[in-house]
């Protein structure tokens, strides 16, 4: 059999992918550990189910969109943990990144940061990943109003927040 | 003519159609402050690029380039990867791995317990193994808000993917162990039994939910867990709660 399966295809594009989907996760958790963890677990399940992906379709938004419902697990499953483990367990702490580095980008990412989750997802898709409205909300299998809404809230919200001017 | 900002937005996008953008690229070219509101969504966007490019240039941890790799060295570096991962990352795992570990866990425990003799908690069925005496008893009529009188001590209870009611519990019974159990029609079957902490030579039960039955309520619970209230009815009900009430 010489015949490419899904997950050989899938595979073969992780090496263009996986920095994008470091991204995309960097946005969604702000948080370099998880962001990492969470990637790992998308492409774990991108893999797995990787029958369910048509080809010739998206890879990206559609990984984007396994990234995104595996978040979605996460935090439900911590909010679970913290009522029924014990406070050493639940405690857990992420890792920090050192508040040295002040440089632009940062205070972009701090503001990006401080948005609504839905918010903060359809930017990255739309802004930071260039899918089309449509594609975007395809994947997170919402009206397009919906998204387009989002949209334009977060990008009001970081306006209020870097001020109005072109160049911070 | 007004336009809105979603729809500057979306222009700024490239996301109109041949006929709105002419309609706003002519609006523009009279109205300066609807050219300057479409050149501050263009300059967000760029900005926000431009913020976050960084990231696609660090190099990449061990374990996510492994991923890029071949099988082999997605497996060997999940196998790695589980043993070292936090605790509050339970839900960090594959499902398939839980299944292995849980199998394996009940496979070392029954050869343990089955030689106690005298009065078992565990019976081998054809369904597997069940839950009987005092373990029995606990399940069936423990509440997690309930101080244990018993030996069971109740952690979450909550419904299975596929509709039994199950619950995670801690038993001493010489040790304490600790597990998984979820109703079939009459008895509890035990999906999962693990070495529970002993915490002060007493039970603090659900507080110290071992991680591998943590794993598995994280990857077989569909929904929330019961409230206090819905797990008293399911007690009170004698577990005949609809499988799948919404269909």
């Amino acid at each position: 059999m010489s015949a490419k399966t899904p997950a050989d295809e899938i595979r073969d594009a992780l090496g263009d992918l996986l920095p994008r989907l470091r991204r995309f996760a960097r946005v969604i958790t702000r948080n370099v550990a998880d962001a990492d963890d969470l990637v790992q677990v998308t492409v774990e399940k991108a893999l797995a189910r990787a029958a369910q992906w048509r080809p010739g379709s998206r890879l990206d938004s559609w990984m984007f969109g396994i990234m995104k419902n595996a978040w979605v697990d996460e935090v439900r499953a911590r909010r679970r943990r913290e009522r029924v483990l014990a406070p050493e367990e639940a405690g857990a702490t992420v890792g920090d990144r050192s508040a040295a580095a002040r440089d632009i980008a940062l205070s972009v990412q701090a503001a990006v940061a401080r948005l609504p989750e839905d918010q903060r997802i359809a930017i990255a898709l739309v802004l930071l990943e260039g899918l089309p409205y449509k594609e975007a909300a395809e994947t997170l299998g919402i009206p397009i109003g919906t998204l387009t809404s989002r949209l334009a809230r977060g990008r009001a919200m970081l306006q209020a927040i870097l001020g109005n001017g072109g160049s911070a | 003519m007004k336009f809105s900002d979603e729809m500057l937005m979306a222009y700024a996008d490239g996301e109109l159609d041949l006929v709105a953008r002419a309609e706003i690229e002519a609006a523009m070219a009279v109205d300066p402050a609807l050219a300057r509101a479409v050149e501050r969504h263009r300059a967000m966007a760029a900005k926000l690029r431009k913020a976050f490019e960084p990231i696609l240039d660090e190099p990449l941890p061990p374990a996510l380039a492994a991923l890029a790799g071949d099988e082999e060295a997605v497996q060997a570096v999940e196998l790695a990867a589980a043993r070292e991962r936090r605790i509050g990352f339970g839900r960090w795992q594959l499902p398939a791995w839980t299944a292995i570990a849980a199998s394996v866990l009940i496979g070392l425990f029954v050869g343990v317990l089955l030689t106690r003799g005298g009065g078992s908690p565990y019976e081998e069925t054809p369904e597997g193994l069940v839950a009987r005496g005092e373990l029995a008893d606990g399940l069936e009529y423990g509440l997690a808000s309930l101080p244990a009188r018993s030996n069971v001590k109740i952690g979450v209870t909550f419904r299975h993917r596929d509709g039994r009611p199950c619950r995670s519990f801690t038993f001493r019974h010489g040790t304490a162990v600790a597990g998984l159990a979820c109703r079939g029609r009459a008895d509890w079957k035990l999906e999962l039994l693990a070495d529970a902490p002993a915490e002060d030579g007493d039970l603090r039960a659900a507080a110290s939910m071992p991680a591998p039955v943590a794993r598995l309520v994280d990857t077989v619970i569909e929904g929330e867990p019961f409230d206090a209230q819905a797990e008293s009815a399911a007690v009170a009900s004698g577990w005949r709660i609809a499988p799948n009430v919404a269909e």
